[in-house]
């Protein structure tokens, strides 16, 4: 740690605050939205980059001066954020709670592919159209685009005051949030107030997303995912739906990161960021502006499980599939074959969160940690220590069991969104410190050369090799599965899904029974990740990122809730379909996202019906 | 218009359902426009749901609402509003982080005639004088008494020509219950119908014309007021018996 000079402090302090201010047009926008319609806003990080193309856009092709780029950008992405309300909450209306969030994440694979479809996945950089002076202060400077971010700021925070306090429609919007139900009592249209918010929340969102670009000079559509996580961040720091509070929580992020740059370096920026909120959740879940300490209650919280009857499979059929998946190698396809293992190992993904998020309720976004965990688990112990990968495969399941759960534990007093968004957090901390404990993880460079599967001897690394061995294993994993379903713990599990308060009544002490299913979940997904990191042979800490976590929830999601065999036909479904019509492969993200808002729109219980 | 021989409002037929549990069966009462009407129960008798019905919070799995002679049938709750229904909701729900005279404007919120509204926060101020001295104070920070009277005053401001209270004395020192009463009684004297939901037979029978008595769904008994009042079987059930008498 080197600390730098008065003057250099000036300019952290300078870009703290306008990062800051960036922050703030994304969280004051979340906390509108949260305010109204009860809802985290996932798709907010891609409306931000599609701010930044339109500007983008706006610029380099038409030559717009800034007003008018802002003026392109307030409309389309105002647009995009009443689609977002139409598509992704309206509907919805009536459904539980996490319904509209899991809508938004899957708008927000739509949009990042739409505009990298449109816009190519390459950076762009956004010409300069300020000024290039800068003034001295105190040791450091001020540019002018610095006082612009800060102007523009302060412009949008007044006009949102304005209009909250002195308009007919910002008297709605604020009673909309504090009594939905009065609000309608005097009149009041919900889904009115919910559309202009959207509308509203995205043009600041589009705005924060132009001037992103202008201040580092480039946009890619990628940077959707962050944004979306730093307003999250910025708005659990002021507290969910506190619009002044997600102002302040943003200039202390913007600060906290900017300052923790200056101190440590570039690449803990964000470990930084997700620290904070972990924190922010553990210790002032209301935020740093509330007096209270314990959260308010959800009235529903976050079970996603529509009522079914769950298909049934009769045993005999069961075998057949199994018999008929142990002859695909007879094909002698290697193609085939490979998209076989690839089924397999997120079907043992997909067994380990359908029980997390579908027998537990614990909607978990952060679920490629695990397969993180157990990937350089493993390749590190063959590697690094030089152990048989007989022996690292199936500690790396133990060491995934143990640290998953001990990652996860201080969360689990949190309930519905809060799980959804600490979990994201944590999965994205694990992803940073593999990035940054250079001295373990091998850092940046990842882990390359991993050996091959072998087993005593046996060698494994040829695709049917693998393809048995993940056959037997994900075999195993969903007997032992469904005989714990059925077992009392499989029943406690439901109880405190279902009710948490009346199983703790009876005596079912929801942390312990947590703790197993993560402990069973991570050492099923920890087992995936080592197989995937030695049939790889080199894994770094992007290769499981949380786009993957959300695929997992889709194909948990697509299966049915809970349900042991849903959870490996929704995983060979979504690996496998994309396969069969290759000429769609730069559309699969799309596709993705858009089997999951049909799903949670049409048939929240999946194929196979939610247990 | 409707025919003069109509109820200004009137539920017929109304079953509607909590989950599984049916809480109306067969429901039907009618209010007379200028009245003070009160619907009577205990716990759990269905008289809140009968409020979320009228006011489109709820839908009933059969019947009808009827406000002057128009169904209300698939009419969402602010449309409802609009068409002259006011309410005072149940547990006063005031919007608790804006001021006084910003629930008075919320009240007002489906009207765009500046002037009138300007007018009626005049007369509601004039009624309501306690509320002149806290209009910018929060909503959130007055007394129970205090609320009660502003969620009254808000229902004034939309100029409705009904206003459904859902148990409007709940949880007020005595002292605020009569003077509750006595702004219900001041409030219909300007014309204004009122339908008002009780678990206190003999606080709401002394100011009303009409009640209805509701039992688990079904309409028990019915009568003027003061006849109700005299009823053995009200006195028995809800005023305490021989002890009252």
């Amino acid at each position: 740690m080197n600390m730098p000079g008065l003057g250099a402090w000036f300019d952290y302090t300078v870009n703290g605050i306008v990062i800051g201010n960036i922050y703030a047009m994304l969280a004051v926008g979340l906390a509108l939205i949260y305010g109204v319609a009860n809802l985290v806003n996932f798709a907010h990080g891609s409306v931000y980059v599609v701010g930044a193309y339109v500007g983008w856009a706006a610029i380099t092709y038409l030559g717009t001066p800034l007003p008018v780029t802002i003026l392109c950008v307030v409309v389309v992405c105002g647009l995009v954020g009443v689609g977002i309300e139409r598509l992704g909450l309206r509907p919805l209306h009536g459904s539980s709670r996490i319904a509209p969030l899991l809508a938004t994440i899957g708008i927000a694979l739509v949009l990042d592919q739409v505009v990298q479809l449109i816009f190519s996945p390459d950076p762009r950089a956004v010409p300069m159209q300020v000024p290039e002076w800068r003034i001295p202060i105190g040791g450091g400077t001020i540019g002018p685009l610095d006082l612009l971010i800060g102007g523009i700021g302060l412009a949008s925070a007044a006009v949102l005051y304005g209009f909250l306090r002195f308009t007919k429609l910002g008297w709605a919007v604020r009673a909309t949030a504090q009594d939905s139900d009065a609000a309608q009592q005097m009149g009041v249209d919900i889904n009115k107030v919910n559309m202009a918010v959207f509308a509203i929340a995205s043009a600041l969102s589009g705005i924060s997303g132009l001037l992103v670009g202008m201040y580092y000079n480039q946009i890619n559509p990628a940077m959707s995912f962050e944004a979306t996580l730093k307003g999250i961040v910025a708005l659990i720091i002021g507290g969910l739906g506190n619009v002044p509070g997600a102002i302040g929580g943003s200039l202390i992020l913007g600060l906290t990161e900017s300052y923790g740059i200056a101190l440590f370096g570039t690449s803990y920026r964000n470990l930084f960021a997700f620290v904070l909120l972990i924190a922010m959740l553990l210790w002032r879940p209301n935020g740093l502006f509330s007096g209270r300490s314990s959260l308010p209650p959800e009235p529903m919280t976050g079970t996603f499980i529509a009522r079914s009857r769950p298909f049934r499979i009769p045993p005999w059929a069961v075998a057949g599939l199994i018999v008929a998946a142990a002859l695909l190698p007879l094909l002698n396809n290697p193609y085939v074959l490979q998209i076989g293992v690839n089924s397999l190992l997120y079907g043992m993904l997909a067994l380990s969160l359908t029980l997390v998020a579908g027998t537990v309720g614990q909607i978990s976004l952060g679920h490629a940690a695990l397969l993180a965990i157990g990937g350089y688990t493993s390749g590190l112990l063959a590697m690094d220590a030089g152990w048989p990968v007989a022996v690292t495969i199936p500690i790396a399941g133990i060491v995934t069991a143990g640290l998953g759960t001990l990652l996860v534990f201080p969360a689990f007093r949190l309930t519905g969104h809060y799980v959804s968004i600490a979990t994201l957090g944590i999965g994205e901390i694990v992803s940073l410190v593999i990035l940054n404990w250079s001295g373990l993880t091998h850092g940046a460079i990842g882990l390359g050369g991993i050996p091959p599967l072998e087993v005593f001897g046996y060698d494994l690394g040829s695709v049917e090799g693998t393809y048995w061995l993940c056959l037997v294993i994900l075999v195993l994993l969903a007997l032992l599965q469904l005989r714990l379903l059925s077992s009392h713990l499989g029943r406690s599990w439901r109880a405190i899904r279902d009710d948490s308060v009346a199983a703790r009544s009876y005596g079912v002490s929801g942390n312990r029974y947590k703790a197993l299913a993560f402990g069973f979940g991570g050492f099923g997904a920890g087992i995936s990740g080592a197989i995937t990191a030695h049939s790889y042979s080199y894994i770094n800490h992007e290769t499981f990122n949380a786009t993957l976590s959300v695929l997992a929830l889709t194909m948990v999601i697509l299966g049915g809730l809970g349900n042991v065999m849903g959870a490996v036909l929704g995983a060979t479904l979504l690996i496998a379909l994309p396969e069969a019509f290759r000429g769609l492969a730069e559309y699969r993200i799309l596709i993705y996202g858009l089997v999951l808002l049909l799903l949670i729109r049409f048939r929240p219980q999946g194929l196979m019906g939610t247990v | 218009m409707s025919d003069p021989g109509e109820a200004l409002l009137r539920l017929d037929n109304i079953n509607s359902f909590y989950g599984p549990v049916q809480v109306h069966f067969d429901l039907s009462l009618s209010v007379q426009a200028g009245q003070i009407v009160c619907l009577l129960g205990g716990n759990a008798s269905g008289k809140s749901t009968t409020m979320k019905t009228i006011l489109g919070l709820q839908r009933p799995r059969s019947g009808t609402v009827f406000f002057e002679g128009q169904p209300l049938t698939g009419l969402t709750t602010p449309q409802i509003i609009r068409r002259g229904i006011g309410s005072v909701p149940e547990a006063r729900r005031l919007f608790g982080q804006m001021t006084v005279r910003e629930n008075l404007l919320m009240g007002a919120y489906t009207r765009s005639d500046k002037p009138a509204i300007a007018q009626d926060e005049e007369r509601v101020l004039t009624l309501f004088p306690r509320l002149r001295e806290r209009l910018k104070q929060r909503a959130g920070t007055m007394s129970g008494g205090e609320q009660q009277m502003l969620a009254m005053a808000r229902a004034l401001m939309g100029r409705p020509k009904l206003i459904c209270m859902d148990e409007p004395t709940m949880g007020l020192s005595p002292l605020f219950v009569d003077r509750v009463l006595e702004l219900i009684q001041a409030i219909n004297k300007e014309g204004v119908t009122i339908f008002m939901v009780e678990q206190n037979a003999s606080l709401a029978l002394g100011i009303a014309h009409y009640g209805y008595v509701l039992q688990t769904g079904h309409i028990a008994l019915e009568g003027p007021a003061d006849e109700l009042l005299r009823d053995p079987r009200i006195r028995d059930a809800y005023l305490g018996g021989a002890a009252a008498a």
